[in-house]
């Protein structure tokens, strides 16, 4: 599947085993559109193609309900800039309050901007979150973005193939996020740097779209800068009737050319990794990456069982900024944050996800629990079913749309030495905020922390009746 | 970019694997920060204590690594995020080469994009080059890329390999952009079969009709100068691939001649569904032979009544080689940019009761009205707002609320739309007799004015002298968002029918084709076409294209078909 669609956007070999790829979408954000467009025009140079460049502010704006664009001021001057230049460039921007508005990598899908056997880049690193849909998406530097805004156009060398097969059946309580942070645990951080990743299997095959986008979201977090999942008849159905997707005679012939996609029966991969579904639990992160992954009803590792002495160096400098202690239970791990949103979980399906462990039930004292929809069509879409009042009256935040706590770029952080649940994909060092202590889990881990102020099982919440 | 052949001096280790863009910069720097200060901010989470000071125990702080250029660390060195402030980081800091077994990939593309070396070796001579910065020699080394060879402080000389081509760049300094700019024949070629193959892809696809455009020439020097439009799109269809419907109708005593009636019902249809009318001019003395009773509408109003077009833009920009033509000082006019948001479907020219009476005494008297309502306030506020996000962010709302209860109301209810919808927007108030006064004392101080349909048609004529030709001055009038997500848009220039130089073939085509200019960027959303167009404009009149309007006095001058030829031949794809 990678090598057609990477065949069918080539424009030129370059030397160096370096190809000039086609770019079917180009989205930017508040971040990175203004400073790239004003390079671009420093150097009195046009956007090429405007009308395959979509605009929506989400890394840097407040999510605190009825935000305006300077709620955050720093980033009120971000989304300014990137207003105007958009605007002088003809780009279309989904801007704060409008249907469309997001975190980039939810509204692509969900708007069907994202189709499969698109090449789609973006100055973010999961942007691979789009390959859910089958398509070739990857993030790119500043440099890049500003070259693909001149050109279209991206030159790359040729990651190799990996294909990491999910075998054996799950159980309903493994979500999607549990799924991708045991492969990261397995496999390691670093496993799928310099390759293209096609997450495969029965079990990948019976995912939804949104679990897809999930799965994919996380592939960075494996050093790989693509992964994705074929698409099949869940992905074209989800892609029906969106707002963007092609329609009439037009979709017909899009799905027999999408068809002819997945990868062929006696495809090779550079490298292939199984995984068994079969009795995985649910997992959360103890350290400060995503491989340092536990089951929920685990303990803290302990260095002193790492025979490599750098991984055992980090693995002490994780327990020492994370505050625990080897051997130490995960669950009842005392916790002052939830934070449930993110590109990887904040879609409807998440929702509700984390509204069957909230309803009934109310934020544990002292717990600040946020709830930030992916976008504004999530958001509504939430609000119709009533989700909102089932957080709002469990005492959690319902929030505007946007990145928020995933990178705190808006102000928005955990205090140091601070404990969070968050359902983002990143808990390094600081990436909350300054000294914040981040588990990364799944919605309904992250829901169950809220309601019981410590880190629990949520399996457990689901047998009881609140 | 700098170019990078040979690094030598100060090595340091940071033998951690993993380590993260976040850990290199964290988040509020990079967005607080240019991308040259983001060396001070480098590790700060490990460079630092809690407390804020710096942490002894962190190589980075001690002495013996001072002015440090080469960084040696653990496998997947800028794993996560794409920020390329990482790089910059690494670079501000003074840093030029990273030493790691590995590179994230994201990190290592953004390095080659910036001059910084990122250099794989083997784990085991990784480990090895910090030993020998951590032992008790120099911390010193060398790194050469012309020969590939690191020298380690111990002296050891260890080969790294390097692709070809990333290496080339390296050492000239290249920019990617300018290098792939150069394919653009095989992109252009790319661009048309993809959308032969894929024509799904493509927002605009070939499903979507075709946008609709009406031609009305009208009176006087209208169709002269709209031949010069016609030339223009023709131009677009050629070479830009620009795909529209142009249809052309007699309007105004052209029709009456063709038709013997000022409006046929198929023109009607057609100016009801177009997307876009470019219309010419009205006005002609001949309008006297027309029996009264067909001379009752005017059409133009009933066009902007029926379509609701209530948002009329005047931009007004000073054209440098064009300072003569003013009769403000230069000085004055230089850098003038501004639009002025005039309502066009309210107030005084539509508001009843109206008309001339003749009371009891014999004594006549005349009544206009001036009405507005909330909603109509509301709609040409949020149109001026939205303009001023795009520009400058600056609104100066116009009224005379001294005096008139609707100046008052106007004012209040501009301002609660700033307050309550665009709170970035800076939003001023003036009243119109002082408008009027520093639209010639100092015209330079305004981005974006609004104000209601009487004062708007008064200033936008006052405003169009500030650039010294009416000749030169595009409009462009909008109703609200239809079912189909467009609106409704007639362009004109504003200069009008000039029945005094009518049919000599001297009129001055620019305004006619500014106004096609902003037809492409607000309803045909084709920026670079309008630029492209905005750019010619300007290039014929730096290289000294005149039309009568515009040269000196007893000057030479160029037709209104030889202005447009001197545009075309600026134009280029």
């Amino acid at each position: 599947m990678f090598d057609k669609i990477w065949a069918s956007h080539q424009i030129a070999e370059l030397p160096g085993d370096v190809s000039l790829l086609y770019i079917d979408r180009h989205l930017i954000h508040d971040l990175e559109a203004g400073p790239d467009l004003a390079r671009l025009a420093r150097d009195g140079r046009r956007v090429r193609r405007p009308d395959l460049t979509f605009a929506t502010p989400d890394h840097a704006v407040a999510s605190v309900p009825g935000r305006v664009t300077d709620t955050n001021p720093t980033g009120g001057r971000l989304l300014r800039e990137m207003r105007r230049r958009c605007a002088d460039a003809g780009i279309r921007l989904f801007d704060l309050g409008q249907s469309g508005q997001g975190i980039v990598h939810v509204i692509g899908p969900e708007l069907g901007m994202t189709h499969p056997g698109m090449l789609i880049v973006c100055a973010d690193s999961h942007t691979c979150t789009h390959g859910g849909m089958g398509a070739l998406a990857f993030g790119v530097g500043a440099s890049e973005a500003t070259h693909v805004l001149a050109t279209q156009t991206i030159r790359q060398q040729r990651p190799r193939t990996m294909r990491i097969r999910f075998e054996g059946r799950r159980s309903s309580a493994v979500t999607a996020k549990d799924m991708v942070l045991h492969a990261i645990g397995r496999l390691g951080v670093a496993a799928g740097r310099g390759h293209a990743v096609e997450w495969a299997g029965a079990a990948v095959a019976a995912l939804s779209v949104e679990e897809r986008l999930t799965l994919c979201n996380m592939s960075i977090e494996m050093g790989a800068k693509i992964g994705m999942v074929a698409p099949d008849d869940t992905t074209y159905q989800y892609l029906a009737g969106r707002p963007m997707a092609p329609s009439g005679r037009l979709f017909d012939l899009a799905v027999a050319a999408w068809r002819t996609l997945p990868s062929d029966p006696g495809a090779s991969f550079d490298a292939e990794h199984v995984l068994d579904l079969t009795d995985l639990v649910p997992q959360i992160t103890w350290g400060t990456n995503p491989e340092q992954v536990v089951d929920v009803t685990g303990r803290v590792p302990d260095p002193a069982a790492e025979h490599d002495p750098a991984r055992r160096a980090a693995m002490e400098a994780a327990l020492n900024y994370m505050g625990l202690q080897p051997g130490q239970e995960m669950q009842g791990l005392a916790v002052d944050w939830v934070f449930i949103g993110s590109c990887a979980n904040s879609r409807l399906s998440d929702l509700r996800e984390a509204a069957d462990i909230v309803r009934g039930r109310h934020v544990a004292p002292g717990v600040h629990a946020w709830i930030v929809p992916g976008s504004v069509d999530v958001k509504r879409a939430a609000e119709a079913e009533g989700l909102d009042d089932v957080f709002r009256s469990a005492g959690f935040d319902w929030r505007e749309p946007g990145c928020s706590m995933c990178l705190a770029a808006n102000g928005e952080v955990v205090g140091p030495g601070q404990r969070s649940v968050s359902t983002s994909n990143r808990n390094f060092v600081g990436r909350q905020g300054p000294g914040a202590r981040t588990h990364l889990a799944s919605p309904a881990l992250a829901a169950a922390a809220a309601v019981t102020g410590v880190i629990t099982d949520a399996r457990r919440l689901r047998e009881t009746t609140p | 970019m700098n170019p990078i052949t040979t690094v030598s001096g100060i090595g340091v280790a940071v033998p951690r694997a993993n380590i993260d863009t976040d850990v290199l910069i964290r988040i509020n720097r990079l967005i607080e920060h240019s991308p040259d200060e983001l060396g001070e901010y480098l590790f700060e989470s490990w460079r630092c204590l809690p407390d804020g000071q710096p942490d002894p125990a962190f190589p980075l702080n001690q002495q013996r690594y001072e002015g440090a250029v080469v960084l040696v660390a653990g496998e997947n060195f800028g794993c996560g995020s794409s920020r390329e402030h990482a790089v910059w980081a690494l670079a501000s800091f003074g840093f030029r080469v990273v030493i790691a077994p590995s590179f994230g990939d994201i990190f290592r593309q953004n390095s080659f994009q910036n001059g910084l070396l990122t250099i794989a070796l083997a784990a085991d001579e990784v480990a090895r080059i910090v030993a020998e910065l951590e032992g008790s020699g120099q911390p010193t080394m060398t790194v050469d890329l012309v020969g590939q060879v690191v020298t380690t402080p111990s002296g050891r000389i260890v080969a790294f390999e390097i692709d070809a081509e990333r290496r080339r760049a390296l050492l000239d300094g290249l920019d990617d952009i300018g290098v792939t700019l150069t394919y653009a024949a095989q992109i252009d070629a790319f661009e048309r079969v993809d959308l032969q193959r894929r024509p799904w892809n493509f927002r605009t696809t070939y499903e979507e009709r075709a946008m609709q455009l009406l031609i009305l020439p009208g009176d006087g020097v209208g169709g002269e100068v709209m031949e010069g439009v016609k030339r223009v799109l023709q131009w677009l269809r050629e070479c830009r691939g620009l795909d529209v419907d142009v249809h052309e109708e007699p309007f105004g005593m052209a029709a009456w001649r063709a038709h013997g009636t000022l409006m046929t019902d198929e023109t009607w249809q057609r100016i009801q569904t177009a997307d876009a009318i470019l219309f010419g001019a009205i006005g002609s003395p001949e309008y006297a032979q027309i029996p009264a009773e067909q001379r009752r509408v005017d059409w133009l109003l009933e066009m902007r009544r029926s379509l609701d077009l209530y948002e009329n833009l005047r931009p007004v920009r000073a054209i440098d080689a064009l300072l003569d033509a003013s009769t403000l000082r230069p000085e004055v006019v230089l850098g003038v940019d501004m639009v002025i948001v005039r309502e066009l479907a309210g107030g005084v020219y539509f508001g009843q009761p109206r008309g001339v009476e003749t009371l009891p005494d014999g004594t006549r008297r005349a009544v206009n009205t001036i009405v507005y309502t909330t909603h109509e306030v509301e709609r040409i506020a949020r149109s001026a707002f939205e303009l001023a996000r795009t520009r400058q962010g600056r609104v100066c709302s116009v009224d005379k609320a001294n005096v008139l209860e609707f100046g008052a109301f106007w004012r209040e209810t501009v301002q609660a739309i700033g307050d309550s919808e665009y709170p970035d927007v800076e939003v001023s108030h003036m009243y119109v007799d002082n408008c009027a006064m520093q639209l010639v004392r100092d015209p330079r101080q305004f981005d974006v004015i609004v104000t209601e349909n009487l004062f708007g048609d008064i200033l936008s004529d006052c405003a169009a002298m500030v650039t010294g030709s009416l000749g030169m001055l595009p409009s462009a009038s909008r109703g609200p968002v239809r079912s189909d997500g467009l609106r409704a848009a007639l362009y004109e220039p504003v200069h009008g029918s000039a029945p005094d130089i009518a049919g000599q073939g001297i009129a001055n085509p620019l305004a006619a084709i500014l106004s096609l200019a902003m037809c492409l960027r607000y309803t045909l959303d084709r920026v670079n076409d309008a630029v492209l167009v905005e750019q010619a404009v300007e290039r014929a009149i730096v290289a000294g294209a005149r039309t009568r309007d515009l040269a000196q006095p007893g000057g030479t001058f160029l037709s209104t078909s030889e202005m447009t030829d001197r545009v075309i031949a600026e134009l280029h794809p």
